[in-house]
């Protein structure tokens, strides 16, 4: 029997601090180092997409279900976003926050879903977002259908409006590093542990009498108002929103991220991110044949062990720290 | 005589045609222990998931202290205070024992998310006390060596215990016992007998199904008999092995009644 | 609406539910034996309908019945290597249910993009295959197209149930899809049943690829929705039952169509989508499930 007190969780390693700091660091410093316009708006992109992956990682990482049709979510938020400030001029704060309350509050929806499992469920949030998706296409009058939403004004803060693509990007950054600080606290607490326990084995999480419906649904609706906050962020980056951002592909998308990136791995989700949405500009020439890597790697993943790129090189941590 | 604590009445549970448990009356008093058994297919497992609302039942009700409890989930019930084990253990393989246990105590907290993102001192104690009590559980059952250890990898006899350690760390009223014997050899079956009488000593009512005679018979107060779903007979260890009734059961299935050492082939 | 009409659209639901009940049974037929949700069931469809578009680009005077059977072979052929290269792996790592439903959904992005390099983007049209002049039918004149498309739908089902019914394979395959540890205790080559079994879903499949692209037209994400859409038909008719799956989608075909008409046609999508999510909470075990309860 240990002296000490015994711990639910381990606390975070040092080193997993001291990374995260650096990183950290690095990613807000570097509009200082004056790159070019470009980078700070792919930057931007993965930051925004970290966003959204981050949601699911909590939905399939954390509490195992598989949902891929968070681009709904996404695409609520955006367009909800866009037609505060455009419509309503709204101020980009209020338009932000209400973005993902609207998103949070459509996915009270799918509640009754979350009674299914496995590929129900899967199939079920995909039929979720190809309702949203027909919604944003057809409704002309509220979202400009196929001709899309025009004019988003730039993210603004207090009347400060960003023009420098710096400040955007600097703001993307604040707000995923927000998210994943606090869904990082959500998995060292009782609550990760709850849901964790949920994935590992449902029937005995009800039999301990885990509120496993609601655990579910509360998932859900976290990684809806995630999803719709970086929506937002989108929305204001880009200016200019069309149905195609948000169909299926988007979904099955931010899936890749979250499992190239590692199942289970928050930080996993970012790296993911970031390989989807810069691998393709990095090598032009596989730009056409993206998808199709992505579609291969997927099923390499799940053949070769989930632990994507995070488990990969957690595993080289511990090499290297043996020696 | 004690309280009745749980009371099922003309129970049924029926699979399309199959009645696999036909109008079954019981009552278990509160700190007994309460042995099921019956020849393979008697519907001694169907009747706990019953209980345990892993099954919805099909006619009949179910008491618990009094309380109609018929149309409760299983997250309820555990949460009344009702517990089970899992024939073929249900844990959570990745968390450590100790975490293991500690999720049966999740349903009496009340902090929920936002507590869990500001971490009040409340939250944080809460913390510490469940992790205590999670601890003291795992020592109960002797496991306490193996409190940081990933439950996947656990030996068999180890995983078995953990289950346990998990359904009583929240010290529930009744605790329903899936063969907790299988598998198990004689020097664990005998260590297992223990536990379950310290069990009830602690103030928990146990139900247990099992095949392993040794334990039924050496560790029961009462013992209900089914056979092709139906009660056939309840009575004290002496009584069930005495009755001729019960002893044609088993034989005429080709089973035993078995002598100590021997265990029912599954 | 005239009787005319009405007939034409009856017929033309009628045939796109044979489509979409043969997708409907490769799902049912997969999932009885091995539990996967196949999402890749819809690009079976795709590919064939592409395959068999490329024969008839070689030899533009193939007879509609070969042209099925060149996108049945092309499918079934598929659907094998699929089984071999990536399921079997994945089921003998004996990897989560969540990974092997993931694997299927990286095989569809990897099907439709390659279909996407192969044969671009444009939607390719099909040649006629069937004269031009309407059949008539009790005084109702019927497009000869439609009427085929039934006919082959019913002809290809029939004969698979007459297959599993009365063949051994068969026989073996239904004990397999029942309970697969029983059948291999008892010697059934587990593999090859398995092998068998998406060789049947994929020229299903195949053969309702050739149907909708001649009714229609042949692009690269047709499979998608289609697909979807046969999962809602099997859903409908009851997961895992055959008959179910046929049922369901001749039902689902006539409710899309009719809808289509009555309630909006830009939903038309939108409509399967709403029922299954209705099916999956409301009625889980399909039609089928239904009618067993009630008697």
């Amino acid at each position: 029997m240990s002296a000490a007190a015994p711990a639910l969780a381990a606390p975070l390693s040092r080193a997993h601090k001291v990374a995260t700091t650096l990183i950290l660091a690095a990613l807000v410093a570097l509009p200082l180092s004056g790159p070019h316009q470009f980078i700070l708006h792919m930057l931007s992109l993965v930051a925004i997409s970290s966003i959204v992956a981050l949601g699911l990682q909590l939905l399939l990482g954390f509490s195992g279900q598989l949902s891929i049709g968070q681009a709904a979510f996404y695409g609520i938020g955006a367009y909800a976003s866009g037609l505060f400030a455009t419509k309503l001029g709204m101020p980009f704060p209020a338009a932000f926050v209400l973005a993902g309350l609207v998103a949070a509050l459509t996915s009270l929806l799918m509640v009754p879903i979350t009674r299914l499992t496995g590929a129900y469920l899967a199939v079920a949030t995909l039929g979720f977002s190809i309702l949203v998706y027909l919604l944003i296409k057809n409704e002309e009058w509220l979202t400009g259908g196929s001709f899309g939403l025009m004019g988003i004004p730039r993210p603004s803060l207090f009347g400060f409006v960003l023009t420098k693509p710096g400040h955007a990007y600097l703001l993307c950054v604040a707000v995923a590093a927000i998210v994943y600080f606090a869904l990082l606290r959500l998995e060292h607490s009782r609550f990760g542990r709850a849901i964790n326990a949920i994935r590992q084995n449902e029937d005995a999480a009800r039999a301990s009498g885990l509120p496993v419906t609601l655990l579910k649904s509360q998932c859900f609706v976290i990684a809806a108002f995630v999803a719709g906050l970086g929506g937002s962020l989108y929305a204001h980056q880009v200016r200019y929103l069309a149905p195609t951002d948000f169909t299926f592909w988007k979904s099955v998308e931010i899936l890749i991220m979250v499992v190239i990136g590692g199942m289970g791995s928050l930080f996993g989700a970012v790296l993911g991110a970031a390989v989807v949405v810069l691998l393709p500009e990095l090598l032009r020439e596989v730009g056409d044949y993206r998808m199709l890597v992505f579609g291969a790697i997927l099923m390499a993943v799940m053949l070769f062990g989930e632990s994507g790129i995070a488990g990969f090189l957690s595993q080289c941590l511990k090499f290297f720290s043996k020696r | 005589m004690s309280e009745v604590l749980l009371e099922a009445v003309a129970l049924s549970r029926r699979f399309g045609g199959l009645l696999a448990v036909d109008s079954v009356d019981l009552s278990v008093h509160a700190g007994s222990i309460h042995g099921l058994i019956g020849p393979n297919g008697a519907g001694k497992t169907t009747l706990l998931n019953l209980i345990a609302a892993a099954l919805p039942v099909s006619a009949g009700a179910l008491r618990f202290r009094g309380e109609d409890i018929t149309r409760w989930s299983p997250a309820r019930r555990a949460r009344a205070g009702i517990r089970r084990t899992f024939q073929n253990l249900k844990l959570f393989p990745e968390m450590t024992a100790l975490q293991n246990a500690a999720i049966g105590l999740h349903a009496g907290t009340r902090c929920g998310i936002f507590a869990a993102l500001a971490r009040p001192p409340r939250q944080r104690r809460e913390e510490r006390e469940i992790a205590a009590a999670a601890c003291r559980a795992l020592e109960f059952v002797g496991l306490a060596a193996q409190q940081d250890a990933v439950a996947a990898t656990l030996p068999y006899g180890h995983r078995r215990l953990l289950e346990i350690a998990r359904a009583i760390v929240a010290q529930p009223a009744l605790l329903l016992l899936d063969e907790p014997a299988a598998g198990l050899n004689q020097t664990e079956a005998a260590s297992l007998s223990g536990l379950i009488r310290r069990i009830r000593e602690r103030g928990t009512t146990l139900v247990l199904v099992e095949h392993h005679m040794d334990v039924v018979m050496t560790v029961c107060d009462t013992i209900t008999v089914l056979n092709y779903g139906r009660k056939l007979a309840q009575g004290t260890p002496l009584e069930i092995q005495q009755s001729p009734e019960v002893v044609e059961a088993y034989l005429g299935h080709g089973d035993e009644l078995p002598a100590e050492g021997a265990r029912a082939v599954a | 609406m005239s009787a005319a009409d009405l007939a034409d659209l009856f017929a033309g639901g009628l045939a796109i539910g044979c489509v979409y009940s043969l997708v409907a049974l490769g799902f049912a037929m997969i999932i009885r034996a091995t539990g996967i949700i196949h999402f890749a069931q819809g690009e079976l469809l795709m590919l064939g309908s592409m395959g068999a578009l490329s024969a008839l680009w070689l030899l533009p005077k193939m007879p509609a019945v070969l042209v099925l059977a060149c996108g049945m072979i092309a499918s079934g052929l598929l659907a094998v290597a699929m089984e071999f290269l990536v399921y079997r792996p994945l089921r003998l790592r004996r990897v989560p249910l969540m990974n092997v439903i993931t694997a299927t959904v990286g095989m569809s992005i990897l099907c439709i993009n390659a279909a996407r390099i192969i044969w671009g983007s444009e939607p390719l049209r099909y040649p006629e295959l069937f004269s031009s002049s309407a059949y008539g039918f009790f005084g109702v004149r019927v497009s000869p197209q439609l009427v085929w498309i039934m006919v082959f739908g019913v002809v290809l089902m029939g004969l698979m149930q007459l297959f599993l019914k009365y063949t051994r394979t068969g026989l073996v395959m239904q004990a397999v899809a029942q309970d697969p540890e029983v059948a291999q205790l008892m010697g059934a080559n587990l593999s090859r049943m398995m092998v068998y079994t998406f060789a049947i879903a994929g020229m299903m499949a195949g053969a309702a690829g050739v149907m909708f692209g001649s009714l229609f037209f042949s692009f690269f994400e047709m499979g998608f929705v289609i697909g979807i859409k046969g999962f809602v038909a099997a859903t409908l008719g009851g997961l895992g039952s055959l008959g179910g799956a046929m049922l369901g989608g001749i039902l689902f075909g006539l409710i899309e169509t009719f809808s289509a008409v009555y309630v909006s046609s830009a939903y038309k999508d939108g409509i399967g989508m709403v029922l299954l999510i209705a099916i999956l909470l409301l009625l889980p075990s399909g039609l089928v499930g239904l009618w067993r309860r009630r008697s």
